[in-house]
C-alpha cells in the first residue's frame, strides 16, 4: 500500500484508533483502573519496552537506505547520530543534540559533495 | 469568616502554582520546535492531510507516536500495525497513569479526564518532581493545567507550521531525520542502567535484522525481543547481586 493509496478515510481512521487508542493507555489507572496498581513486573516490562522500541525504530531509519543495510550511503547519518548521542549524554535536552547532529550531517554531506 | 479567608487563600495558592506551571514550561518551548515541525510534515507526508496532521497533534497530544504512526505509513505498513506500533510506544503513559493515580485521591472524574489527557513526558515529570519535593497536593493540578496550557497550543502551533509550510521545504535538507535523532535524543539518557542499556541495544539490531519482516511487524518483535534481553540482564544483575552476597556472608 503506497502513501497515495491511503484515502482520506483511511488517515482518519488511524488519527482516532491512535487518538483513543492513547486515551485509554493515559486514562488507565488514574480512571478505569483506579484503585488498582500495576503489577511490578508489568511496569518493568514498560520500562525496558521504551528503550528497546527507540532503538529498533530509529537504528533502521540511520542505517538502511533506499535500497536496504547500506553503510557506505548512510555513514554520514551514522556519525550526525553518534554525534546527537554524544550531545545528548553530555548536556541532555532535544534541541541542541538534534541541531548538532544535523548541522554535522550537513557538513558531511557539502564536504563530500 | 476564617472560611472565607481560607478559600482565598486557597484561590491564591492555585493562581500562583497555575503561573509557575507556565513559567517553568516555558524552557520546554524551544526543544518541540524541530519536533512539532517535523512531526507535522510527516503526517503530510503519510497521506493525513493538513487538517488531519492538526487533529493528531491535538488528540493524540504524542510526538514518539505520532512520529511513528507516520513514518509507519510512509513506508507501506499497513493501518492497525501503523496504529498498534505507536500504542506500543505510548505503553510508558500506563507507567505515568499508575504513578499519579494514587495522588489524585480527591479529584473529580473531569479533573481525571484533564489529568489524563495532557499527561505526556514533561507534565509528568512536572508532578513528579513537585511530588518528591512534597508539595502541597491542593495546588497540584492548578500547576498541572498551567503546564498544559503553554504546552498543548504549542505542540498544535509547531505541527501546524509543519504541516501547513514546512511540507513545501526543500528536500535536500533532510528534515526528516531530524526524527531519528530526535529519538536518539530521547534515548540515550535512558541507557545509563545496564538492562536498558542491553534492551536498547538488541532492540536496535533486532530491529535493523528483521526491517524486512511482512506487514512491518519488525518493530513490534524487535520490542519484544530487546523487552526480553532487558529482563535477562535484569537475572542476571540480580544473581550476581545473590552470588556477591553468598560470598560476604562465607568470608
Amino acid at each position: 500500500m503506497s502513501v497515495d493509496s491511503l484515502g482520506s478515510v483511511n488517515g482518519w481512521i488511524a488519527i482516532v484508533l491512535l487518538a483513543v487508542g492513547t486515551f485509554i493507555i493515559r486514562f488507565s489507572f488514574i480512571g478505569l483502573l483506579a484503585g488498582k496498581t500495576l503489577p511490578p513486573r508489568f511496569a518493568r516490562m514498560m520500562q525496558l519496552a521504551v528503550p528497546a522500541i527507540f532503538a529498533g525504530l530509529v537504528l533502521p531509519l540511520i542505517v538502511i537506505g533506499s535500497h536496504g543495510f547500506a553503510l557506505d550511503e548512510r555513514w554520514p547519518h551514522v556519525i550526525a547520530a553518534i554525534v546527537t548521542g554524544l550531545v545528548a549524554a553530555w548536556r541532555g535536552g532535544m534541541f541542541l543534540p538534534v541541531v548538532a547532529g544535523m548541522a554535522v550531517l550537513h557538513g558531511i554531506l557539502a564536504l563530500v559533495a | 469568616m476564617s472560611d472565607t479567608a481560607v478559600t482565598a487563600d486557597a484561590r491564591a495558592a492555585r493562581r500562583a502554582a497555575f503561573r509557575a506551571g507556565v513559567r517553568e514550561c516555558l524552557p520546554m518551548m524551544p526543544p518541540y520546535i524541530p519536533f512539532g515541525l517535523v512531526c507535522g510534515v510527516a503526517s503530510v507526508q503519510a497521506g493525513l492531510g493538513e487538517w488531519g496532521a492538526l487533529a493528531l497533534a491535538a488528540f493524540a497530544f504524542a510526538g514518539s507516536a505520532q512520529a511513528v504512526l507516520t513514518q509507519f505509513l510512509i513506508s507501506g505498513a499497513p493501518l492497525l500495525v501503523a496504529v498498534l506500533s505507536g500504542l506500543v510506544v505510548n505503553l510508558r503513559m500506563a507507567v505515568y497513569s499508575a504513578a499519579i493515580a494514587p495522588r489524585l485521591a480527591g479529584a473529580s472524574r473531569g479533573q481525571r479526564i484533564l489529568w489524563a489527557a495532557f499527561l505526556v513526558d514533561q507534565t509528568f515529570m512536572f508532578d513528579e518532581v513537585r511530588h518528591q519535593r512534597g508539595e502541597h497536593r491542593d495546588a497540584a493540578f492548578s500547576f498541572y493545567l498551567g503546564t498544559a496550557t503553554v504546552l498543548w497550543p504549542w505542540w498544535l502551533l509547531m505541527n501546524g507550521i509543519g504541516a501547513f509550510v514546512g511540507a513545501q521545504l526543500p528536500a535536500s535538507w533532510q528534515l526528516e531525520f531530524t526524527i531519528p535523532l530526535s529519538f536518539v535524543a530521547l534515548v540515550v539518557p535512558l541507557l545509563k542502567a545496564r538492562p536498558q542499556a542491553m534492551a536498547a541495544v538488541v532492540g536496535g539490531v533486532a530491529g535493523v535484522a528483521l526491517f524486512a519482516l511482512p506487514l512491518k511487524l519488525g518493530l513490534i518483535a524487535a520490542c519484544l525481543i530487546g523487552t526480553l534481553a532487558g529482563l535477562a540482564t535484569d537475572a542476571l544483575l540480580a544473581r550476581r547481586e545473590w552470588r556477591r552476597s553468598q560470598a560476604g556472608d562465607a568470608s
